[in-house]
């Protein structure tokens, strides 16, 4: 069968047509900076390794002005993020129960609030008197 | 606002015979209290401007045709009262990430084909097939399991709001996929096993990175962004069930 003639539209600048593109960008760019983040504890855990100087220039770095607020920019990502994801999650998870009594979207997201609550109190905890 | 008003629809529009650029056309159309954007289409078309083109057919939501960009969101044109979009203008564009065949009207090829490459039809067990007269029961509980994906009206608007289908067109898609679910979804239905070589393909669930916005635009609430992103969960299970349990049955 023939096709009909056709013109289309190119997706040069896909992201500036709607806000909800502009929102899923964001939210994925959060990734990066918490994968930075990551990569910055990486490098500390190296320069313990090779020794004090290493270790106390690595630090002096961290709480340099410049290291504090890139490290609020992550902790600002890293909100957006589980905020983001959280609310996401009960799209991702497979139907929990039976039919006609399946576990409803807030109790997903809930659970995994709690969760995280729990992992980051526990950590902190055994930060501040465990260590 | 006072019956008699105006409005001003801004349309981007294509001809095959003028084929080098789309172009922008104004209209001033007037309306009343309970005018929809549609009716505005249909005024223009028997009153101002008989040329231009455009798809519709129930007027009340339900058949899916009349899908356009509203002011940059797809929308349903018979969905839309013009005293919501008032004081305008408001800009119309064909839907999204399809070849347009003329001003308004897409071509919706490229869906259907992917229809039946998702299975989405019952396909019943084997005794129910071999008595095709006797019902098939279900409860309410197992009706609700996949009512919700069965109101598709296949729009297309969710196709228009995902821009990975915009990227990638050979991407099932979110209605498709949606559909999908619904079928694995059914009581009655036993053709889950045929569907996972597409669900499970890159173009299946795969390429789907929860934009989120089909769900967004979808006229009823389907939500086919849980229906993929779900499906993206059984998928990845049964790929670790094959690789520990090699010749499994599905
Ligand atoms: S899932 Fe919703 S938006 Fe997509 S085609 Fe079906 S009814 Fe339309
Ligand atoms: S005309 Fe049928 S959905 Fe709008």
């Amino acid at each position: 069968m023939t096709r009909p003639a056709t013109w289309q539209r190119d997706m040069r600048g896909w992201w500036r047509r709607d806000p909800a593109f502009r929102r899923y960008l964001l939210r994925e760019a959060t990734s990066v900076a918490i994968g930075g983040y990551a990569l910055m504890l990486l490098a500390g855990l190296g320069c313990l390794a090779a020794g004090p100087a290493p270790w106390q220039s690595w630090q002096g770095l961290v709480m340099s002005p410049i290291g504090l607020l890139l490290q609020a920019l992550v902790f600002a990502a890293a909100v957006i993020h589980s905020v983001s994801w959280f609310r996401l999650m009960p799209l991702t998870v497979p139907p929990v129960g039976r039919p006609g009594r399946r576990l409803g979207d807030t109790a997903i997201s809930s659970a995994a609030w709690v969760a995280s609550a729990v992992c980051s109190l526990a950590l902190l905890g055994w930060l501040v008197y465990g260590a | 606002m006072t019956d008699g008003d105006a409005i001003r629809l801004d349309v981007l529009r294509w001809h095959p015979d003028r084929p080098a650029a789309p172009w922008w056309q104004s209209y001033e159309v007037p309306y009343r209290a309970d005018s929809t954007l549609l009716e505005a289409l249909q005024t223009i078309k028997d009153a101002l401007d008989g040329t231009l083109t455009f798809r519709w057919s129930c007027r009340m939501a339900i058949c899916g045709s009349c899908g356009c960009m509203v002011n940059g969101r797809p929308e349903l044109s018979c969905h839309l009262l013009l005293r919501d979009l008032a004081p305008g203008p408001v800009r119309l564009e064909p839907l999204a990430h399809f070849p347009v065949i003329r001003d308004l009207v897409i071509d919706q090829q490229d869906f259907l084909e992917k229809l039946p490459a998702v299975g989405a039809y019952l396909v019943p067990a084997a005794d129910a097939e071999a008595a095709p007269d006797t019902p098939s029961r279900q409860t309410p509980a197992q009706m609700a399991e996949y009512y919700q994906y069965a109101q598709c009206i296949n729009c297309l608007l969710c196709y228009s709001a995902c821009p990975q289908y915009g990227l990638k067109p050979d991407f099932l898609g979110p209605a498709a996929l949606a559909l999908m679910a619904r079928h694995d979804a059914d009581s009655r239905d036993t053709g889950g096993s045929a569907r996972k070589a597409a669900r499970d393909a890159e173009s299946g669930v795969w390429d789907c990175t929860l934009v989120g916005h089909c769900t967004e635009v979808c006229p009823q609430g389907v939500d086919p962004a849980r229906a993929i992103n779900r499906n993206k969960t059984a998928s990845a299970r049964d790929y670790v069930f094959d690789l520990l349990m090699p010749g499994r049955r599905r």
